[in-house]
């Protein structure tokens, strides 16, 4: 294993990795090393046969595989009372750090489907942006082999049948979410009195996001005297058919609504567990409104804290994190990527490249109009 | 490379950063199965249009400013996404076919996407001709040599342009110089007095000495009234010196007399005019020529001072060049030099005293009247005069002689309304003109035509070692 470098690096006369790994541990651990066996072994599994590349338009830049992972909420109307949080910032240089994971899918094999994961952490520390960007890693996986995927990587239980979303595409999220949680150990346990910005919710508790894992997580975090905040970026809480970010529209920022109660409150004790607060966070004049769950185990002002040394520490462009948004730009599969990618396998897997069987082109000629699904 | 479309006689290549590929390059998409091939070439890159790649140079340019980042790639999958973003679009226009090996200009075949193999096309097989004459002209893009015969240049019409400094004179004396050395007769009008070192070397003696005349009109350039001949003279008045009809017929009538008086001498011309039963304006108009062709000093009445034209002539049958040396000569002065040479030459030429005759013509606006354009490639060429235009002003050569031209040497021109000149009347689609021409390097020049087999070729012309005085002057020294 080796680094691929992109450009020259220089911070504090060291690499940027050495801000996430200590002491005896070795590259290798950036990516944990199962994972890279398991992407090994799927890969190797594909030698040969035929591959249809998914396919990528010159017109639509934009290609996302990212579910939406928030459940739709629907809050009471007692909230309307509720006054929100104004917060004040605190000028400082706290450590600010952002993980974020990318998943794609690459294309379709005989029997399978190949994606490929990033995973990429962006730190903020004394006004420089660094970041260390860990991927891509390859996996073939098939229908037949999720069992053996799904050991792999840990769970107990395995993918029942669904009508609604294809086997392999759920053991894509499991990959993700594994590495994610991975890459968000790493940070928290490296990093000190830091706070440490997640893409999403500290939800837990479904089949493919155990609590353990993002307890676990969380409680390195807290030992290391950081605060883990999580910013949702598609939420879907509404007050009486209002989104509940437009309840902030009007105030000053930055400013919290607390509505961990009102969600609270609609979930029962098991399986699913919260482990954040729940807030909808405003935290840039004339900015976007998020949803932002902040590490349930530190208590309420330190909560508060956070948010105030966040607000004074990173740069909050339309409300928010830079910190996190560089670190979704950075991990974010490009066309071009997916395009480089599909190469690399086709050349180093030996696989031929077949076009793309259109089932709705085929059916409807050029009235096939709408997107192929995936 | 990878062939990616086809659009009339467009061909697009998609061509990987490793695969270096230039402009004027000749490739040949050869489909393996039919045993067939078109010959293309190559007349731009681009760089394709990959999908997301805007997305790509976006997030650079938004990150590579305020964040400075490691990749831990532990497959090396970045190369494969670097080798995309420089990925090319290679433009190439069909010049040819391959069918069993053998080459034409049909073109009938359209080679497989998929199982074509594209290769650089060695396309100086197929120009090359017999060298026994040898002219070296250059080395290609592939760095084989050009060598065409110099029967090649034989009866044609050439045009060499570009615009100034680009290397359009060196190619001329290189021309000239080879013609030489195969034992051919040159002339060359030099407006800029380029030509008169054709001979000295800048080292060792040159194979040209004694083989280059230089003429200096009015210096060592002068003729005798008879040598010059009535219809020579009557040209001269007419054309270069603008005498009136009326004026001209008096004039003939007084050079009549004296010559069957055998008293044909300037002085006796002078005097005669003078005494002459005319009207006062007619005398007036005739005196102020003459007195323009006294001025010029190239008329003598000394025989012993006179240039022998038709000597001159024999000399060169054997391989030679006149170099007629107009620098710093009245645009008067060089129309009736080139009035007087040329028809000298069409002279010697139609009583096969001179076989044929190589005429080298620079910047031929400043002294050619409009009547020899088309002289010059109908009647003159059928006599012998093979001439080779020489220009930085494309638009001072008509269409008509372009469109007769067998060959064009092109060097680079930025300027739009040039490059359209030449590509209205190239023997190629303008489009390869233009896009070729205008990123031609210095002594570079795309030969179109004949010579070449109507296979357009950039050719980096050969140095030459002579002095070529054509160099700009400068004030400020390095």
């Amino acid at each position: 294993m080796w680094i691929h470098r992109t450009e020259a690096i220089v911070y504090e006369h060291s690499n940027i990795s050495s801000l996430l790994l200590k002491g005896s541990q070795s590259e290798e651990t950036l990516l944990p090393d199962f994972l890279m066996k398991l992407s090994d072994s799927s890969m190797r599994a594909i030698k040969g046969g035929r591959f249809k590349p998914r396919e990528v338009s010159l017109f639509d830049l934009s290609i996302e595989d990212e579910p939406h992972r928030d459940l739709p909420l629907m809050l009471g109307d007692e909230l309307l009372q509720c006054k929100p949080i104004m917060i004040e910032s605190t000028e400082g240089k706290a450590p600010v750090v952002a993980v974020d994971v990318s998943s794609m899918k690459i294309g379709d094999t005989d029997d399978g489907v190949l994606c490929a994961l990033r995973a990429v952490i962006v730190w903020k520390i004394n006004g420089a942006y660094v970041y260390l960007r860990c991927g891509p890693i390859m996996f073939h996986i098939t229908d037949y082999g999720h069992e053996y995927m799904s050991k792999s990587l840990g769970f107990r239980e395995l993918l029942p049948p669904s009508m609604f979303s294809p086997v392999t595409m759920r053991i894509l999220g499991r990959l993700r979410n594994t590495l994610e949680r991975w890459t968000q150990r790493l940070v928290c346990a490296s990093s000190k009195e830091a706070l440490i910005l997640f893409d999403g919710s500290l939800t837990a508790g479904t089949p493919d996001n155990p609590v353990k894992h993002a307890q676990s997580i969380l409680d390195s975090a807290r030992e290391n005297g950081n605060v883990v905040l999580a910013f949702s970026k598609a939420t879907k809480l509404a007050i009486a058919g209002e989104r509940v970010t437009n309840l902030l529209e009007k105030m000053p920022a930055p400013c919290l609504l607390d509505i961990d109660h009102q969600i609270g409150a609609q979930f029962p004790p098991n399986p699913v567990k919260l482990l954040g607060r729940i807030y909808v966070a405003k935290l840039s004049p004339g900015g976007f409104t998020f949803r932002l769950d902040i590490d349930r185990q530190v208590p309420v002002d330190g909560a508060i804290d956070a948010v105030s040394r966040l607000s004074g520490s990173d740069l909050m462009e339309q409300g928010y994190p830079e910190t996190l948004r560089l670190a979704h730009i950075l991990s974010t599969f490009t066309a071009n990527e997916v395009i480089g990618i599909q190469r690399f396998i086709a050349r180093n897997h030996g696989l031929r490249i077949t076009s793309q069987l259109s089932l709705r082109k085929s059916l409807f000629g050029p009235f096939g109009t709408g997107r192929e699904s995936y | 490379m990878r062939l990616y479309k086809k659009e009339g006689d467009v061909i697009q290549l998609i061509c990987f950063p490793d695969e270096l590929v230039e402009k004027g390059d000749y490739l040949l998409i050869e489909d393996q199965k039919a045993k067939k091939g078109l010959v293309v070439q190559v007349i731009d890159t681009q760089f394709a249009n990959i999908p997301g790649i805007l997305e790509d140079i976006l997030r650079d340019v938004m990150t590579e400013e305020s964040v400075q980042g490691e990749d831990y790639d532990p497959f090396h999958v970045s190369s494969q996404i670097t080798v995309l973003k420089d990925t090319r679009l290679v433009i190439c226009k069909i010049r040819g076919s391959v069918n069993n090996g053998e080459i034409s200009s049909s073109v009938s075949h359209l080679p497989s996407r998929i199982s074509s193999k594209i290769t650089r096309f060695p396309i100086e097989t197929v120009v090359e001709t017999r060298k026994s004459r040898p002219v070296h002209l250059g080395t290609m893009k592939s760095h084989a040599e050009l060598t065409l015969d110099a029967k090649t240049f034989d009866g044609r019409l050439n045009i060499i342009t570009g615009k100034k400094g680009t290397g359009k004179s060196h190619l001329s004396k290189l021309l000239v110089a080879s013609l030489i050395d195969n034992r051919a007769p040159c002339i060359v009008l030099d407006v800029n007095g380029e030509y008169v070192n054709l001979s000295k070397t800048k080292s060792n003696p040159s194979k040209l000495q004694r083989r280059v005349i230089v003429l200096t009109p009015g210096l060592n350039m002068k003729l005798t009234l008879p040598q010059v001949g009535l219809r020579t003279m009557m040209s001269v008045l007419l054309f270069a010196l603008d005498l009136p009809g009326n004026s001209a017929r008096v004039f003939s009538g007084i050079w009549r007399q004296l010559h069957e008086r055998n008293e044909l001498t300037l002085s006796s011309l002078g005097a005669a005019i003078l005494r002459w039963d005319c009207h006062e304006s007619v005398r007036d108009a005739i005196i102020s020529r003459y007195n323009t062709m006294v001025e010029s000093g190239m008329f003598t009445d000394d025989e012993s001072e006179a240039s022998d034209l038709e000597r001159i002539a024999g000399e060169l049958s054997e391989g030679g060049a006149l170099v007629v040396n107009m620098k710093n000569q009245f645009s008067t002065m060089r129309r009736m030099t080139v009035e007087i040479l040329l028809s000298k030459l069409t002279d010697l030429l139609t009583t096969w005293k001179l076989r044929a005759i190589f005429l080298f013509a620079e910047e031929a606006h400043l002294y050619l009247r409009e009547t020899y354009w088309e002289d010059i490639i109908t009647r003159m060429r059928h006599i012998g005069i093979f001439t080779t235009f020489i220009t930085n002003q494309p638009d001072t050569i008509r269409e008509s002689i372009y469109r007769q031209a067998d060959n064009i040497f092109l060097f680079n021109f930025v300027n739009e309304n040039d490059l359209e000149t030449v590509s209205k009347v190239a023997r190629i689609d303008g489009e390869s003109v233009k896009l070729i021409a205008k990123d031609l390097p210095l002594h570079h020049c795309l030969i179109i035509g004949e010579a070449v087999k109507n296979f357009p070729i950039v050719v980096n012309v050969h140095p030459l070692n002579v002095e070529t005085m054509g160099e700009t002057r400068f004030f400020f020294k390095d």
